[in-house]
């Protein structure tokens, strides 16, 4: 039996018509039927543990306590730390590295009573939209096992929309959670910056990202929301900030919410998602909701190379450390250079080496005030743009430009790829909160609509986002 | 010319810069000291720690440093084996980044000419230490290479001079004030082993500027100094030219060897260390002041004010429990001519004899009998002399001994030796009976000098004599019970 979300397990599992344990064995029938078509799992933790850990839970129901997320099963992103299960970012160059902690995030989901089930598939290092650059294999979208299903966090989402987890977890640096929602008909949020602990994530770009929850529906993501955002004080980028109430918030009445449309976010996407978005906006607009097409961000075009540049340059920073000498891959030769030129080399995928090479050169003596510096500039100015927008209303546009594309479409030209990003990488350049939810299906495929609000309004989107969902039905679909 | 950039780790903040393990690592088994932060595992996040940003702030007001806004935290990339994430958070201005401090002057005392000197400041700047790469035997000759992380991430403060040090020994001078300057204000500890090193910049007319690094101490600091410039120019009055380079300087043979050409200029990749936010310069400035009152400048214009000599201010400013014994015997109403001179030259060269530990408090006498013994010096009761060989040796050796386990025991039975010097200067005596009034004081002399080691009185000891004298003369023989009331009536 499959369950349409998490809120619904929750509610079996308080009411004890539904056991964890039973609920895991659901899971694990899911799992048996879809993920060797789908692969969306790196690392399936061990079953037995994962049902005594079902057992723990139990008990602790049965002593009374009722903790957040008790029995929900929950997919991490493999860039997260845990000290129980490989950790690898989809690397060849972490396989074996098991963190001696955990992240924040995975500490919080577990004093909540959630129960994790495996690390799940990502482009290397979180660089790529498709997950096909993981070191270990593609993930296959369950919609359309012909196509992507978006990165970088695809297998958080082909596991979420197969009915392999009520919950994931995944990163958003510049779409990569929002992304893969939209073509898996799944929900993802990327939080306001410093809502969130990256305290364990895997570092790709610092400044942008965010470790983001991933659900079937819009409260599902509040209440993972809910449990792991506030103040860490192992992460001295997170806000003062007490953790969200987003999953308790009242519904908005439509005519209290109002959406722009600035057209940089929805020109330059294909007809049919374009169509789809705006079908929705009427349908909203019905509702009460208002909506502006007389908006504009003029820097938006720039949003892309600014992203790059700047995700680059930190991408090349972190990667440094990866040099033979800490973590079990080591690529041994006479000497320390050549040891570290050849862990390099072997450890390494094509796509990593060019980002950081690219991102050397963009902090480079001589090209660093071209590069890094001017983009670092036109940041200040899109983030300036984008929070001068949301203070009005909030802004609606595409997620991806296209549809999910078939596997292999994209990653033969890096440029094509990196543009699957465009709309995207605003929210993570201004540090604003995005949602994206599932807009409609176009021939079999899903569509996503994206949404982003002022910092720390997440409980605004949230009520938008479940508005959506009345409009669209589509709550809870799984492929 | 010669400028300084001086690395000084604060040993003394507790922890290290961005996690909790401990800033002093020493003793330690290797590996100990450390955890995901200061190994730089890939998620674990820097969280700068407040005191050793108070410190370096602290040493910025000391120097006068024009401050930024916020300090803003720089990566500086370069592949080491010691260095965990193969990038130094750091401090640089310049690329976003910026350092505690932008530019300042240093003011600081030369004992060997007792004068002020200033030098100014480029840069201060704080960062992580990198960790310890052992070998066995030489680097060449060792198999392996051993990583020690326990130093990564203890807190240093960079301070880079401009070129403007004069001499070999004026750069010893700053470097060793600096180092009092960290002390004093409770950052570090200069005498670990390892707590400060120094990258010297040396250039003499018609050459180009070397870079003499890894000197570790302020001995070795001056060598290095004098062997670069001495180099320098044998190799232009040969006709020969000084290229840019970096040397090492090897404090066994006391040369500097080359390390490495500067034709390949480095590439650091500086950029914001995004994983922290600026850092207010505000409240930092607010919690910092307190320390920069005990600036060891102010300290010595304290005592200079008494009319001390600033060399001996310096002196007791040099040793930390020697100023604060100091100060505390001036509250305790101590003269303060009279303390100098006891704690700065007379008790500080004993203790220097003994081997004793100069900065150890307990090797220092309590204020209450320095105090007591100069007020006895100021009395008349004791000659400063008598204090500085009878008392001061004993305090040397037992710091802990109270005023009267140190003063020199008054003698009460004068008359032995008055009896004793009647008998040996039979002529002194014939001739003082024969109305030579001037043969007394050789008497009395002559009882002090036998008294030797004990405190005698000279008027007792005068009025002594003369009545021993009058009465031999009457032909009686006095056992002095009147003399023994008057000495014991001076306790």
């Amino acid at each position: 039996m499959r369950r349409a979300t998490a809120s619904a397990v929750l509610e079996g599992i308080f009411s004890g018509s539904l056991s964890p344990e039973e609920h895991v064995m659901e899971i694990y029938d899911n799992i048996k039927k879809w993920e060797p078509k789908v692969k969306g799992f790196i690392t399936l933790l061990d079953e037995e543990a994962v049902l005594r850990r079902a057992k723990e839970v139990e008990s602790l129901l049965k002593d009374g306590k009722r903790p957040p997320l008790a029995g929900l099963v929950v997919a991490v992103k493999d860039n997260i730390s845990t000290k129980f299960a490989p950790t690898t970012a989809g690397s060849r160059m972490l396989s074996g590295y098991v963190p001696p902690f955990n992240a924040t995030t995975v500490e919080r989901l577990l004093a909540a009573g959630a129960i994790i089930i495996g690390k799940t598939n990502m482009d290397e290092f979180a660089m790529g939209s498709t997950t096909e650059l993981s070191a270990f294999w593609p993930t296959h979208n369950p919609w359309d096992l012909e196509r992507v299903p978006g990165g970088s966090s695809g297998g958080s989402a082909a596991v979420l929309a197969y009915g392999g987890a009520d919950l994931a977890l995944g990163s958003d640096t510049g779409g990569s959670v929002r992304l893969p929602a939209a073509y898996t008909a799944t929900v993802g949020l990327k939080p306001t910056y410093g809502l969130v602990s990256r305290y364990g994530l895997i570092p790709y770009a610092n400044s942008l990202e965010q470790i983001s929850p991933m659900a079937r529906s819009v409260k599902d993501v509040a209440m993972l929301l809910d449990v792991v955002s506030g103040h860490d004080p192992f992460d001295a980028t997170t806000l003062n900030a007490g953790p969200t109430r987003t999953s308790s918030v009242a519904p908005e009445d439509p005519s209290k919410l109002s959406i722009c449309v600035p057209h940089e976010m929805i020109d330059g996407s294909d007809p049919p998602v374009r169509s789809t978005i705006l079908k929705l906006l009427d349908r909203l607009e019905a509702e009460g909701v208002k909506v502006s097409y007389d908006a504009s961000l003029p820097s938006a075009p720039d949003a892309l190379p600014v992203y790059y540049t700047i995700a680059l340059a930190e991408a090349a920073s972190n990667l440094a450390r990866y040099d033979g000498k800490l973590y079990p891959f080591v690529v041994l030769r006479p000497n320390y250079t050549e040891t570290v030129t050849s862990t390099r080399s072997e450890g390494f995928g094509r796509e990593v080496k060019r980002r950081i090479l690219l991102g050397v050169m963009a902090l480079s003596e001589g090209y660093r005030d071209e590069f890094y510096v001017a983009a670092a500039k036109g940041r200040r100015i899109i983030r300036d743009e984008v929070l001068g927008m949301t203070k009005k209303c909030i802004i609606a546009g595409a997620v991806s430009p296209a549809p999910p594309p078939r596997l292999g479409e994209r990653i033969s030209d890096p440029l094509k790829l990196y543009a699957l990003d465009v709309y995207t990488v605003i929210a993570n350049l201004a540090g604003v909160p995005s949602l994206a939810v599932p807009a409609g299906f176009y021939d079999g495929l899903p569509l996503g609509v994206q949404f982003m609000a002022s910092p720390l309004e997440e409980g605004k989107l949230m009520a938008l986002g479940q508005l959506v969902e009345d409009v669209t039905g589509l709550r809870g679909v799984m492929a | 010319m010669i400028g300084l950039e001086v690395h000084v780790q604060m040993t003394e903040t507790g922890t290290k810069l961005f996690c909790d393990c401990r800033s002093n690592y020493r003793g330690m088994e290797p590996n100990t000291n450390v955890c995901p932060v200061c190994l730089g595992l890939p998620g674990a996040l820097p969280v700068p720690r407040r005191r050793p940003l108070v410190f370096a702030t602290a040493l910025s007001m000391l120097m006068v440093c024009e401050t930024p806004p916020a300090m803003i935290f720089t990566r500086k990339h370069y592949f080491y084996p010691d260095l965990p994430k193969d990038y130094q958070i750091t401090q640089y201005q310049g690329g976003g980044g910026a350092p505690v401090c932008l530019g300042g002057r240093a003011r600081y005392y030369d004992p060997d000419t007792d004068e002020w000197r200033e030098v100014r400041i480029r840069r201060i700047n704080v960062e992580e230490d990198p960790g310890r790469t052992e070998y066995e035997g030489s680097i060449t000759s060792s198999e392996a290479a051993y990583v020690d992380y326990n130093r990564s991430g203890v807190p240093l403060v960079e301070v880079v001079t401009e070129p403007e040090l004069r001499s070999p020994r004026d750069a010893r001078r700053f470097v060793e004030y600096l180092l009092l300057m960290m002390e004093y204000i409770g950052a570090t500890n200069p005498r670990l082993e390892g707590a400060f090193r120094v990258d010297a910049n040396i250039s003499v007319r018609g050459g180009e500027r070397v870079e003499v690094k890894n000197i570790g101490s302020t001995v070795d600091l001056e060598r290095a100094i004098k062997y670069e410039l001495f180099r320098q120019e044998k190799l232009i009055s040969q006709g020969g030219a000084v290229e840019r380079e970096t040397r090492g300087w090897d404090p066994a043979r006391r040369l500097t060897k080359p390390q490495r050409s500067k034709e390949t200029e480095e590439e650091y990749l500086y950029f914001p260390e995004p994983d922290i936010p600026p850092i207010s310069m505000k409240e930092l400035v607010i919690e910092a002041a307190p320390l920069t009152l005990r600036d060891p400048a102010k300290y010595m214009d304290v005592i200079t004010a008494r009319g001390i000599p600033r060399r001996q201010a310096w002196s007791i400013v040099l040793y930390r429990p020697a100023l604060s014994l100091y100060l505390k015997s001036l509250d305790k109403g101590a003269d303060p001519l009279l303390a100098a001179r006891m704690i700065a030259v007379d008790l500080k060269g004993l203790l220097k004899k003994l081997n004793a530990d100069l900065y150890g408090a307990s090797s220092w006498p309590s204020p209450d009998v320095i105090a007591g013994l100069t007020r006895l010096v100021r009395s008349g009761d004791y000659s400063y002399d008598e204090i500085k060989y009878n008392s001061l040796p004993k305090l040397a050796l037992n710091p802990s001994a109270s005023l009267s386990d140190v003063l020199p025991p008054r003698s009460n039975n004068i008359e032995d030796a008055v009896e004793v010097v009647i008998a040996r200067e039979r002529k002194a005596v014939s001739d003082f009976i024969n109305g030579k009034p001037e043969a007394l004081d050789y008497l009395v002399g002559s009882v002090l000098k036998m008294r030797r080691g004990y405190a005698v009185d000279p008027k007792l000891v005068r009025k002594v004599l003369l009545s021993r004298l009058t009465g031999a003369q009457d032909g009686h023989s006095n056992g002095g019970d009147g003399a023994d009331s008057t000495a014991n009536s001076r306790s």
